[in-house]
């Protein structure tokens, strides 16, 4: 037991570490750019929690990153590197979006309707990966980045298309979905939903989910195919199986968005959140709590950057060095750590014993 | 130990002291070998030998002690300085770069003499020249995958040898080699030591200790516990006491079976390998209930896949297996797991455990679903699962929380027992179950191997050591090239069996 809260606590350290590692060459780049790292840093702390409208503003992004984060660990725990949040987290919103305008169910029924929409659409999405990696040996790093930009062109499609809104803004986006659909606000002139309490839920879920069979199964697949088999788990149905909970779950991100935030599909509604989700996974360890505290300082980086932009003449890809560093030294950890190479060369020479 | 220091020694090392977590893998250990000898580094599973070799070989650094190569004093901080010091080490397994041949092998990482252009010919007739003079044969333009384990070993000597090793640090190098190909080791040994090289040869094998070691250092929980010279004195028993502090003894109460019903029938099955040639070519073979079946053969001649096939793992392109009259040919794995037909893979690491997982959670790979409590893991549970095949199996290690990967081989072998044997299984499947281990723990598994059967459990004992089959089976099969070659009586000819082992055919009893 105490060895597993030391192991959690080496894991914050390091995760601490690597944050302040970036920050500091973050600085350096900063002031070769001409500006003050103080004055950014600074400016990018006070646009993150300055006052409780921007506090706020962190958690709502919180909100879809956390629950996307949650949804791309599912898949590399098991060894699956789907990248293809995005694609997914679109998928979702369409399938959602798409009943409730078009369905015309009471929003007693509809709401409940337009989640499950939002997990088959992100589900399908990624299970079409898996399927595909288990029917043709395709590389899911591959297709969920193919299926990516289907989605993305999909989604151009149709707000440009079929399903612009007829109201005449000329805008890509779909119409607004009545109001009686959208997630209750905390406040008005806050846009802070109770989505926040499913992405909560989500995360509580997730840590039982973990020690659930299923999950264990999950795992399993993470420790190798051969192992996997040995223990009578079918490999193919868990890709398949991994990637459909993946997706889903990017799906949900998808609709708190839609129903939380822009009550319409609009072209861009990911900005992005894909490879942010990855970098939350992976420095909250793929596990639960963890992503959800690393979810936190990247949803705060993300609203200080753009405040930071707002304020000062500091251009917001400042935000974008110190996501791009801390991926860096994610991997870097892996691949500088001497003792981890050295033992894994170990490992590797005492395969047969 | 002053007087041991003396101009004769290769390797000297003083009191090292080598911590993982709070365990001392190893103990203020001082270890000597002397120029010219080969030295054997004898102890349990688990005593810290194959530690000491990596700190040695600049692998592990230790918290405490000194090194003097050739009698002066050293830091070893990698392996490229150990290699620069004249150490080589051949680990187990599977270092070589799998598609290139033994010369490209050879010449990784070193720079060319020709500048911009590769010497692979002087390189090439180089190797062949070195390996010529200690006894070896190759052909330096094969390619790894081609070889048999055999042969990469050699691949893996021979490099340490090009890269000028006079210290030779041998990791169990003949568990995994046929009883011809140890011979040919020893030779190539012998032609090295009377060159003056110094080798370290760890084994759990005494009688090879015996037969090619001149002087042996015993480690038992990670102190050194002696340092004898191997003379006319030295016995397997003597040897034994210093290693385990007690005697063994393999005498099991062997009582033969009367041929019961057939429990498991397998008819002309044909099995590919993983390169799709034809691993097993209409084998056929019945075992009965209650007995022990021992599978006689040398490595590689379709065991492997018998055993694969058998348990579901490995497609079968025609014939049959009949368990109690069911077909089970190419059933999913989870078929013969409930059918309670249990496992000891031959690949222990890969397929046998999941490496980065917890002792206690490998417990219940097999059986996750049982171990659970409305579709949740019952923690409670496995950790007494775990505490009890702790005692039951003497499985050494700090916590069910460790990871299957830092345990010692033997103490990896046991977790595997122990999640097998667990539930009486109607068919064992054993693939080299002693491989590896240490005499004491070899003894306790054949005992659980013979325990196993009197709670009624048909078994198949698949091995390439002849004692073990001798010593457990009720009948004896061998295997040839995937072919079934005969069925002899408990208590048959070594010299028979080794015959048919090489391919030599005898009448074969058909559904005797
Ligand atoms: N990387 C590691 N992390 C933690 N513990 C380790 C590690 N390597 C070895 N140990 C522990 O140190 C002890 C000695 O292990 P070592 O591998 O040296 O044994 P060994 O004598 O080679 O055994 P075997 O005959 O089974 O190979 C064991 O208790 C093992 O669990
Ligand atoms: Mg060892």
């Amino acid at each position: 037991m105490r060895n597993k809260l030391t192991k959690n606590l080496n894991q914050l350290l390091l995760a601490i570490g690597t944050i302040i590692l970036a920050l500091l060459v973050g600085a350096v780049i900063i002031s070769f750019s001409g500006n003050s790292p103080i004055e950014a840093y600074l400016s990018m702390f006070n646009g993150a929690f300055g006052s409780k409208q921007r506090f706020m503003e962190v958690l709502v992004k919180m909100i879809p990153l956390v629950i996307m984060a949650l949804g791309t660990s599912v898949a590399f725990k098991a060894n699956l590197w789907n990248i293809g949040a995005d694609g997914q987290f679109i998928m979702g919103s369409i399938f959602a979006i798409f009943v409730t305008i078009y369905s015309g169910l009471p929003p007693i029924i509809g709401i409940p309707v337009s989640i499950i929409a939002a997990m088959i659409g992100g589900g399908l999405w990624a299970g079409l990966a898996g399927w595909i990696k288990v029917k043709f040996n395709a590389n899911e790093v591959i297709t969920t980045l193919m299926l990516n930009y289907i989605a993305v062109y999909f989604l151009s499609f149709l707000v440009y298309g079929p399903m612009m809104d007829p109201g005449g803004s000329k805008m890509p986006q779909t119409k607004l979905i009545p109001d009686a659909f959208r997630l209750p606000l905390f406040e008005s002139g806050n846009r802070l939903h109770i989505g926040i309490f499913i992405s909560l839920i989500i995360v509580v879920i997730m840590i039982f989910f973990w020690k659930s069979t299923l999950g264990f199964k999950i795992a399993l697949l993470g420790q190798g195919e051969k192992v996997t088999t040995y223990s009578g788990v079918s490999v193919k149905k868990m890709i398949v199986f991994t990637m459909i909970i993946s997706g889903l779950l990017s799906g949900i991100a998808g609709w708190t968005e839609i129903y939380g935030v822009q009550y319409r599909l609009l072209e861009g509604i990911t900005s992005g959140y894909g490879s942010m989700a990855i970098v939350i996974a992976l420095m909250g360890g793929l596990n639960p709590v963890g992503i959800l505290i690393s979810g936190f300082f990247f949803s705060a980086l993300l609203v200080g950057g753009a405040t930071m932009q707002r304020m000062t003449d500091i251009p917001f890809s400042i935000v974008d060095i110190v996501q791009g560093l801390i991926i860096i030294f994610i991997i870097a950890r892996t691949a500088i750590n001497f003792k981890e190479i050295k033992n894994r060369i170990v490992r590797r020479m005492e395969h047969v014993k | 130990m002053e007087e041991l220091r003396s101009k004769n020694c290769a390797v000297e090392m003083y009191k090292i002291i080598k911590e993982f977590n709070d365990v001392k893998a190893n103990d203020n250990v001082d270890f000597f070998v002397k120029n010219g000898s080969i030295h054997g580094l004898l102890g349990e599973n688990g005593a810290g030998k194959t530690t000491l070799m990596n700190v040695l070989y600049g692998l592990y650094h230790p918290e405490q002690g000194e090194i003097c190569i050739k009698g002066k004093k050293c830091e070893i901080p990698s392996p490229t300085k150990a290699i620069s010091l004249g150490i080589g080490m051949v680990h187990q397994h599977f270092m070589l770069a799998r598609p290139f041949t033994i010369v490209e092998n050879v010449m990784l990482g070193r720079k060319s003499r020709k500048g911009f252009l590769l010497d692979t010919k002087e390189t090439a007739e180089e190797l062949v020249a070195l390996a010529n003079k200690y006894k070896m044969k190759i052909d330096p333009y094969a390619k790894i995958w081609q070889l048999s384990v055999g042969e990469q070993q050699r691949v893996e000597i021979l490099t340490a040898l090009y890269q000028g090793a006079e210290i030779l640090i041998l990791d169990e190098p003949t568990a995994v080699l046929t009883p011809q190909e140890v011979d040919g080791l020893f030779e190539t040994l012998r032609e090295m030591k009377n060159d003056g090289k110094a080798i370290i040869l760890i084994t759990h094998k005494l009688e090879e200790i015996l037969s090619i070691v001149d002087e042996v250092t015993v480690l038992r929980d990670g102190v050194m516990i002696g340092h004898v010279e191997v003379d006319c004195n030295t016995t397997k028993s003597s040897l034994t006491k210093m290693m385990v502090g007690r005697d063994v003894l393999f005498n099991f109460d062997k009582s033969l079976v009367e041929a019961g019903a057939k429990k498991l029938v397998i008819k002309d099955l044909k099995v590919l390998n993983d390169k799709n040639f034809l691993a097993l070519d209409g084998f056929s073979l019945d075992i009965n209930e209650g007995e022990i079946l021992g599978l006689a053969g040398v490595d590689g001649n379709g065991q492997k896949e018998l055993c694969e096939a058998l348990t579901g793992i490995r497609h079968v392109e025609s014939g049959e297996v009949k368990l109690d009259n069911i077909n089970i040919e190419n059933k999913p794995p989870l078929f013969a797991i409930e059918k309670g037909i249990a496992h000891i893979p031959e690949d222990r690491h890969i397929t046998g455990l999941a490496l980065g997982w917890s002792l206690k959670k490998n417990l219940i790979i097999k059986t996750f679903k049982a171990n659970s409590k409305f579709g949740l893991i019952d923690e409670k549970k496995i950790e007494d699962r775990w505490e009890k095949a702790k005692i039951a199996y003497q499985i050494k290690a700090n916590s069910g929380d460790d990871w299957a990967r830092d345990l010692s081989g033997g103490n990896q072998q046991k977790v595997i027992l122990a999640r097998e044997l667990e539930n009486n299984p109607a068919i064992l499947i054993a693939n080299q179950p002693t491989r590896g281990l240490d005499i004491g723990a070899t003894e306790y598994v054949r005992q659980k191997i013979l325990d196993a059967k009197s709670e009624g459990t048909s078994v198949l004992l698949v091995s390439a050591d002849l004692e073990e089959i001798l010593q457990l089976s009720d009948r004896i099969a061998v295997i040839y090239d995937g072919k079934l070659m005969g069925i002899l009586p408990s208590g048959s000819d070594v010299k028979e069996i080794g015959e048919l082992m090489m391919g030599k055919k005898m009448e074969v009893e058909h559904d005797a």
